[in-house]
């Protein structure tokens, strides 16, 4: 055990750092998610051929996943790691490489998007060199972040690090075996991919579902495993289902990725894989969800009374409802009517903004007034008001996302007496022009939410200093007493 | 005994992993280790303060 009055003398600027930069890489990808979701409903609004859907589709995603859950997972990983293992951040000089060098990554990355170059794989577009220079920057996070344990002065690893460091390894893995490619010159942003056909797809699936499975389930559930017991005052439910709940969800994810590719060239054997695992998945999802939302056992009256948590138990709601949603869009019979619909999209973004977002938000309002030194957050009750708006855009997106998935998925599988397609493409556009309008406006509500948290914390910032006040104590105590 | 196992790397691998997931599950759940676990899950709460 740690001397308590010894000062422990933490590398709180990196995550400062990192905290600022989740915070404007959230609001800029939210933004443009807003911009292109009206695209889609007004066409007109594709301007020219830098800011057309096609090339701000990826500037989004990017923004959205690796900017803002990239900076989250750095600032949260690089705080949880120092407290449980009670050690400063090794390498100070490494970690704000990890700092610049990843800025630098979505800045090279955004730029090929507008510019038109991609290697054309979902969710790993940049070209080879941005790839290499990622792989610089997460290695060395991995030795930053492996280092630190070897320094621990707590002798069992805290599963929450157990969580961020298989996030940290398996992106490493995927990263390099999805990105192999064979650059036209070392003057040219152009390369080809090693692999080609039905085993280029695969393995861009096995790395698609997978930057699902570790960076934004893995890494997130790290946050979950330290900042929801940390704001609920009260440890996690069960420190065996959560090891259970690690090795299965590490065993099972892997094998998940091609219930992307069904009905494709894909071997058949191979679409059931995935199909079954991504069942079997469901299991330690609710096992994970069940652990978290547990923790407030025998003291859900704190639920009531602190907005904070209530971001990270929706969240977890969220999660337990987009795990059960996946598994049953992996069925095969359900895929061919979902499959390449807006039916996705929708589930993609009650995984991203519920679980993702709303726990990233809730992490942040428990960092800031931590990191800062404050004595509480500016506003509770704009805590309160973000949740209420961001929920309400959710819920918003996800329903018209689900109405104008299935509208689509039918249309085109309707035939007439004759055998004959009943409609044409440019039916099923229209149609969905409403649910598009819809979308935009959630999407709209989400973002006005993250402005309000935007204020609130910088409010918070230049709140009065508390100085003498000891790092973590009774945050939630303090802040329900202004309520 | 390398021709063997590259015959049949996939039920060899498939028992492999399964046994290793169900050898960590009976670790996890055996009854004599359930206080020396749960003692973990209060590391957070434990004067983690600078």
């Amino acid at each position: 055990m740690t001397n308590l009055a010894e000062k422990m003398n933490y590398n709180d600027d990196i995550v400062k750092l990192f905290t600022i930069a989740t915070i404007f890489w959230g609001v800029v990808g939210f933004t443009v998610g807003v911009f292109i979701a009206l695209q889609m409903a007004f066409p007109q609004l594709n301007f020219g051929e830098y800011l057309t859907f096609g090339r701000l589709r990826p500037v989004h995603t990017s923004a959205v996943i690796f900017a803002f859950g990239g900076n989250a997972l750095f600032a949260t990983s690089y705080f949880v790691v120092q407290r449980t293992c009670r050690t400063r951040l090794w390498g100070d000089g490494l970690a704000k490489f990890t700092f610049w060098g990843y800025q630098a990554f979505i800045v090279m990355a955004a730029l090929g998007y507008v510019l038109g170059v991609t290697q054309a794989k979902e969710y790993a577009e940049p070209e080879w060199y941005a790839d290499l220079w990622l792989t610089f920057v997460w290695v060395s996070y991995f030795v930053v972040f492996m280092m630190t344990l070897k320094n621990r002065r707590e002798p069992h690893i805290y599963v929450a690090n157990w969580f961020y460091l298989a996030f940290i390894v398996t992106v490493a893995v995927l990263h390099l075996g999805n990105n192999i490619s064979i650059p036209v010159s070392l003057t040219e942003a152009k390369s080809y991919s090693l692999w080609g056909g039905v085993q280029s797809a695969l393995i861009q699936w096995w790395y698609g579902h997978n930057a699902v499975g570790f960076f934004l389930t893995a890494g997130f559930l790290g946050i979950m495993y330290y900042f929801v017991p940390k704001r609920a005052g009260r440890p996690v439910y069960s420190y065996r289902l959560s090891i259970l709940h690690f090795w299965s969800l590490i065993f099972i994810y892997i094998w998940a990725g091609p219930h992307h590719l069904h009905y494709t060239a894909l071997p058949d054997w191979a679409q059931t894989l995935g199909m079954t695992f991504s069942i079997m998945l469901w299991m330690p999802s609710w096992g994970g969800m069940i652990n978290g939302m547990m923790t407030l056992s025998g003291a859900w009256h704190k639920l009531r009374e602190d907005p904070v948590l209530q971001f990270m138990i929706v969240s977890l709601a969220f999660y337990g409802m987009s795990t059960f949603e996946g598994p049953l869009m992996s069925i095969k019979t359900v895929n061919a009517l979902s499959h390449y619909t807006d039916w996705t999209i929708g589930h993609v973004h009650s995984g991203a903004l519920g679980w993702v977002a709303f726990i990233s938000f809730g992490a942040l309002y428990y960092l800031v007034p931590v990191l800062w030194k404050k004595q509480s957050l500016y506003s509770l009750k704009l805590v309160s008001l973000h949740l209420w708006i961001a929920t309400i855009g959710i819920v918003l997106y996800i329903t018209a996302m689900w109405v104008s998935g299935i509208m689509q998925g039918l249309m085109w599988r309707s035939y007439d007496s004759m055998g004959f397609l009943e409609y044409s493409f440019v039916e099923t556009v229209m149609a969905m022009h409403p649910f598009y309008l819809i979308r935009a406006l959630g999407g709209l509500l989400f973002l006005s939410g993250s402005l309000i948290m935007v204020y609130n914390l910088v409010k918070t910032v230049r709140g009065n200093n508390v100085p003498d006040r000891v790092e973590g104590e009774d945050v939630q105590a303090v802040e329900t007493a202004h309520a | 005994m390398i021709s063997w196992l590259s015959e049949n790397a996939g039920m060899t691998g498939l028992l492999f992993f399964f046994g290793v997931f169900c050898g960590i599950a009976i670790w996890a759940y055996r009854p004599g280790m359930k206080d020396k676990l749960e003692s973990h899950k209060n590391i957070p709460l434990r004067g983690d303060e600078a």
